[in-house]
């Protein structure tokens, strides 16, 4: 079962991120395990990143199929909603696809020719002209393509809570399609409570919106702030339907679309409780290890075998026994809290005896990895990158810098006392590691999957209102 | 609060003087006038914004010769009267309100007692959204709301005033809805015995 090292996906070169000499996965002495070598019963892949892009579009049309699209005129104005994410998972083509075939379909079936491709992203200004620019999404989509920010003007819902900001560019039309994934990324914050809808209260929100899910709200509650803008009646009014490029740790495994966003949600949540739920609870067995970064975004969203990196450092605690009061650690932290400096209260995994970061953006709060374990940059580009990162002004107090990846590697196994190592790499179907920790995987993994089918995944199929004996 | 290494600068040749420097700013630091941009280098908290978003690459952030060290001050500020805003805005005085920065909740109340009257002038006395300048943006405004300050929604639509947290969701729209644990996440946000005995 351990196979050599896989090669990971390519990643969009950026103004946000450093370009790496070399990719972990080209270490000497990488080894991988296939997700599906560890779990059979995980869902197969219909498609894995080099593979045929056309089972996506043969997918996406037999999807669409049953699909009503009647409510589309040939003269009202359609909105075709797309997230950031999406393009940073196996190199984005399967997602252009997708996308792709949604506009054809839409103006064969509905004569409508004023489709308009919005492109949401997290928060950097260039991300969208990057993503446009480096999928040519002006010569896919007639031109008629634009992207969207939190900071962007805002229109305000009115919901069940009360007034929330969404992005008025989303909302600016007739009709809206919701072209999205369910690749489930924050296990740990969004606790696998309406997956499906996230993108309401997130991508397609205005960052005050964004700051009230994250901050203002508990780590489970907050799951009722995208359900209640997406009921309102002003988002209603305009959805149509939506289409889902659909994950497993095993890479794209469907196709999903329909008019009813919750039955789409209610199939993400029982198959991504199933099939992610055995991998983190296997991930979450591993004693030691070197965490490698290398490529994608943010560090945190970077995926091994499906599953990014932000779980595993969470791995402390189940993130979807809605019992827990939190899954992350800062909710943990507030929670437990009894006065004097809320920092000693944080946790990370303390698996991570080390992590090097070979390639990644920066821009998203992650200071608290090296201040709570050690942590090596590979390059100077890299370092002077992290220095000048507004959102993580102490990272550098902290975290150490290698010329290169060799070098990196070489100290983080001294420190860390392990030659356990996995990379997060952006790779799905397989985890690329060291053999040992390959080995460390193979031996636990039938306990990880019995405890999730015997115990686990009724508990929480029972805590979400889904009878097991359906599933 | 933050030691502000980078301050902006803009190269006079290229600016355009478009303003998008000045509506992403998150301290007020840099404004147009007469078609070029101006940096008040005092309250520049080197957020990145005003290079990331300047098309002709005019403003840049560039290393400062001596660090900036922004903070307010709490000690010259009535404790109690930090504890009780702090409790009205259902945070602990050291809970983190901007994770980035560091700033906790008590010296985001300080500044506010002490005049701060929207973000804006916030970000210039705390350094808060300096960094992502999205998730401090609920605390902030619920600080703002307790202090009994309405911040509105700004000009250039800078932010839009949206203090709504967990509490103020109705107990009876929480037991509709049992799944997403609203009571229960409200006692794990905050608990006044806790607070009692701070």
């Amino acid at each position: 079962m351990i196979k050599q090292a896989v090669q990971p996906p390519d990643y969009m070169a950026s103004v946000y991120g450093n370009t790496p000499v070399m990719r972990a996965a080209n270490l000497p002495g990488m080894a991988a395990v296939g997700v599906r070598d560890l779990f059979p019963d995980i869902k197969p892949e219909i498609y894995l990143h080099g593979g045929d892009l056309s089972a996506i579009v043969k997918a996406t049309e037999e999807a669409l199929a049953g699909v009503d699209m009647s409510m589309i005129k040939p003269g009202d104005r359609v909105n075709l909603l797309c997230s950031e994410h999406g393009f940073s998972v196996m190199e984005g083509e399967p997602y252009v696809e997708m996308l792709k075939t949604i506009w054809r379909v839409v103006k064969e079936r509905s004569g409508n020719d004023n489709l308009r491709l919005r492109v949401a992203t997290y928060r950097g200004f260039r991300e969208a002209e990057e993503v446009i620019e480096h999928y040519k999404l002006k010569e896919h989509f007639d031109g008629k393509v634009s992207g969207l920010d939190c900071w962007d003007e805002g229109v305000p819902i009115e919901t069940e809570i009360g007034t929330l900001y969404g992005i008025a560019k989303v909302y600016d039309c007739d009709w809206f399609i919701h072209a999205y994934y369910d690749d489930p990324r924050e296990m740990y914050f969004h606790r696998m409570l309406h997956r499906a809808l996230k993108a309401f209260v997130m991508n397609y929100a205005r960052y005050e919106t964004r700051s009230v899910f994250h901050m203002n709200f508990g780590n489970r509650s907050c799951a009722f702030i995208p359900k209640v803008i997406f009921d309102s009646p002003f988002v209603q009014e305009r959805f149509a339907f939506a289409c889902f490029l659909r994950f497993s740790p095993s890479g794209i495994i469907a196709v999903d679309a329909d008019n009813d966003l919750y039955a789409i949600d209610r199939r993400v949540t029982v198959n991504h409780l199933k099939d992610y739920g055995k991998v983190r609870e296997l991930m979450a067995s591993i004693d030691k290890c070197i965490a490698v970064w290398d490529g994608g975004r943010w560090g945190y969203y970077i995926h091994a075998g499906g599953v990014c990196f932000g779980v595993f450092i969470n791995a402390a605690l189940d993130p979807f026994d809605l019992e827990n009061p939190g899954a992350l650690s800062v909710f943990n932290a507030v929670n437990e809290y009894q006065g004097g400096p809320m920092l000693t209260v944080m946790q990370i995994n303390p698996a991570i005896k080390a992590v090097v970061i070979n390639q990644s953006w920066p821009g998203i709060v992650i200071q608290d990895v090296p201040m709570l374990t050690p942590t090596i940059l590979v390059g100077r580009e890299q370092a002077e990158m992290y220095e000048k990162d507004s959102a993580n002004p102490f990272f550098m107090n902290f975290a150490v810098t290698a010329e290169t990846l060799d070098g990196a590697m070489g100290f983080a196994q001294r420190i860390a006392g392990t030659d356990k190592v996995i990379i997060f790499d952006g790779s799905f179907g397989n985890i690329n590691c060291s053999p040992s920790l390959a080995q460390h995987l193979i031996d636990a993994a039938p306990e990880a999957g019995r405890r999730v089918d015997e115990e686990l995944l009724p508990m929480w199929l029972k805590q979400r209102g889904i009878d097991p004996a359906q599933v | 609060m933050k030691m502000v290494k980078f301050v902006s600068k803009v190269d006079t040749g290229k600016c355009s003087g478009d303003k998008r420097c000045e509506k992403a700013c998150p301290s007020g630091a840099i404004r147009v006038v007469d078609k070029l941009a101006v940096v008040d280098e005092g309250k520049c908290v080197a957020c990145g914004k005003c290079e990331d978003v300047c098309r002709e690459g005019a403003a840049s952030l560039v290393g400062r010769p001596m660090p900036l060290f922004i903070m307010c001050d709490t000690s010259d500020v009535d404790e109690e009267r930090i504890m009780q805003l702090c409790r009205k805005a259902h945070l602990y005085p050291e809970q983190f309100v901007c994770a980035c920065t560091g700033t906790l909740a008590r010296e985001a109340a300080a500044a506010i007692l002490k005049g701060a009257q929207d973000p804006e002038e916030l970000a210039a006395m705390t350094a808060v959204r300096s960094g992502c300048g999205i998730y401090c943006t609920g605390a902030i405004m619920r600080l703002f709301a307790a202090a009994g300050i309405d911040i509105g929604t700004a000009e250039d639509l800078k932010w839009y005033n949206l203090p709504l947290s967990v509490f103020d969701v109705p107990t009876e729209t929480a037991e509709k809805y049992p799944m997403y644990h609203i009571e229960q996440d409200k006692r794990v946000m905050f608990k006044e015995e806790v607070f009692d005995e701070l």
